[in-house]
């Protein structure tokens, strides 16, 4: 806790300094080109079949970064889960103070088209990999087709190619073979990842595939290589946005997740009052005995943005899993 | 030169204002089309004919920044500062702001790289026009 209060502290010293500071855009330190900013964000859940509230502060954050000529780097460390409290039947309370390397990289323009980032990063698979804090998401919740397909993190390589003209393709080649950063922090703990992503995009439409393979430092299903594959779509218009990405996992003796996949659309009512829906679905073998399970969520949400960087978020999950509908309300920032 | 003064007022009425992206003579950069604008002044590109790229912005509520935002980049002021929020988690920055058009051309004088827009009527030849775009 003493931590936090310093760090608290020294982030607002930082910040008093600073006459012409915008949230959600950092602060620089001064005679120095590196930039300084962070993020918080708290949910608050409750489970009505299991008469179970939670309570969360769920992520602080601090990231710093800079950019020298050709050269940009990045170093974000988190307190995941911080505080979770639960109570109604089932009571539970747990303090993580153990801070967390969330992501630290370095990213280098090889020539106007190429570009090589090397650490631990969001893999870019997908779309919504890449803006996966609570404050950027349009709902409090994250499809569980991003948790139960791919790794959310690498450490390793990815080699960028990018072409603009009559539109837009990126290329994405990810590499890793070493332990990750921070192992227990990745969904999946893996010891490689080898993964390919092509994107094309026009003026407000983004299609992008993405396929690879990833090896498990422990079985699952008796499996350590497994492959993935996902195919994402992303439409962005002034009013409303439409994302949607389908994938599959599976090994070289069986199919762990047939498939998995969302459908979102977002609408903006003014600047600050968003209404989004969200269809999911995914079957999943979880045991070798058992059939899989299968499972399709409908999410109405509503989020409030005073200003974009601060959000206030509702949304009911209504499950064919009955048992696990869920409220969930969340309050989060970026500065 | 009277015949041809009054044909430029002329097409002006008819057309609307003009106005011009323009770089300095150094930059080897002869024309781009609006998508690669688009992708300079959200920095998702940033490095062109192995130089980087400056991108200069006015005043945040400036007419002609706005009408910059709305007809050639087709995003809101309101988008492009939640675009912005987004690209802060990803460790970039928005393009720097200027708050007027001769220091957008003294900046581009100076700079290789730098790329700013600015009224036709203030082009002048030491420049290179790269886009226009009709207010």
């Amino acid at each position: 806790m003493r931590i936090v209060l310093l760090l608290v502290f020294f982030i607002s010293s930082l910040f008093a300094q600073e006459s012409e500071y915008t949230l959600g855009q950092g602060i620089k330190i001064p005679q120095t080109p590196l930039y300084l900013g962070g993020y918080i964000s708290t949910d608050y859940a409750y489970f009505p079949e299991q008469k179970e509230n939670r309570l969360r502060i769920d992520d602080i954050a601090l990231l710093a970064y800079g950019r020298t000529g050709k050269l940009s780097y990045l170093a974000e460390f988190e307190y995941k889960e911080f505080y979770t409290k639960t109570w109604g039947d089932t009571k539970y309370h747990e303090d993580n103070t153990h801070l967390l390397t969330e992501r630290v990289f370095a990213s280098y323009l090889l020539d106007e088209n190429y570009r090589l980032q090397v650490g631990k990063f969001n893999v870019p698979i997908g779309f919504w990999n890449l803006t996966p804090i609570n404050v950027l998401r349009e709902t409090s919740s994250s499809p569980l087709s991003n948790s139960i397909l791919f790794p959310r993190f690498i450490t390793g390589i990815n080699l960028e190619y990018k072409h603009y003209s009559e539109y837009e393709l990126k290329i994405n080649i990810l590499m890793q073979e070493n332990k990750d950063l921070d192992r227990k922090y990745n969904n999946f703990e893996i010891d490689a990842l080898y993964g390919l992503g092509v994107e094309y995009g026009t003026h407000d439409i983004s299609l992008r595939l993405d396929g690879g393979y990833f090896h498990l430092r422990e079985p699952l299903l008796d499996e350590r290589e497994i492959y993935y594959g996902l195919a994402s779509l992303k439409v962005q218009k002034e009013r409303y946005e439409i994302m949607a990405e389908l994938g599959t996992q599976f090994s070289k003796e069986r199919t762990l997740v047939p498939y998995a996949g969302y459908l979102q659309g977002v609408y903006r009512l003014t600047e600050k009052h968003h209404l989004i829906s969200r269809l999911e679905s995914y079957k999943q073998y979880r045991s070798l005995n058992a059939s899989a399970t299968k499972d399709t969520i409908a999410i109405l949400a509503y989020t409030y943005r005073p200003l974009y960087p601060i959000a206030l978020k509702a949304e009911y999950q209504f499950h064919s899993l009955a048992e696990q509908d869920g409220v969930i309300f969340s309050f989060s920032v970026l500065f | 030169m009277r015949f041809f003064s009054l044909f430029w007022i002329f097409t002006l009425t008819l057309f609307g204002d003009e106005y011009l992206l323009v770089v300095n003579k150094n930059t080897p950069i002869e024309s781009l089309n609006t998508l690669q604008v688009k992708s300079i002044f959200l920095k998702k590109q940033t490095m062109l004919n192995e130089l980087l790229l400056v991108p200069i912005n006015l005043s945040p509520f400036d007419e002609v920044r706005l009408s910059f935002e709305t007809k050639v980049l087709e995003m809101s002021h309101a988008k492009l500062k939640s675009y912005w929020v987004q690209q802060h988690y990803q460790g970039q920055r928005p393009p720097i702001n200027l708050g007027s058009f001769e220091s957008v051309l003294a900046f581009v004088k100076k700079i290789d790289g730098a790329i700013g827009y600015i009224p036709a009527t203030l082009f002048d030849p030491s420049f290179k026009q790269v886009y226009s775009w009709e207010q």
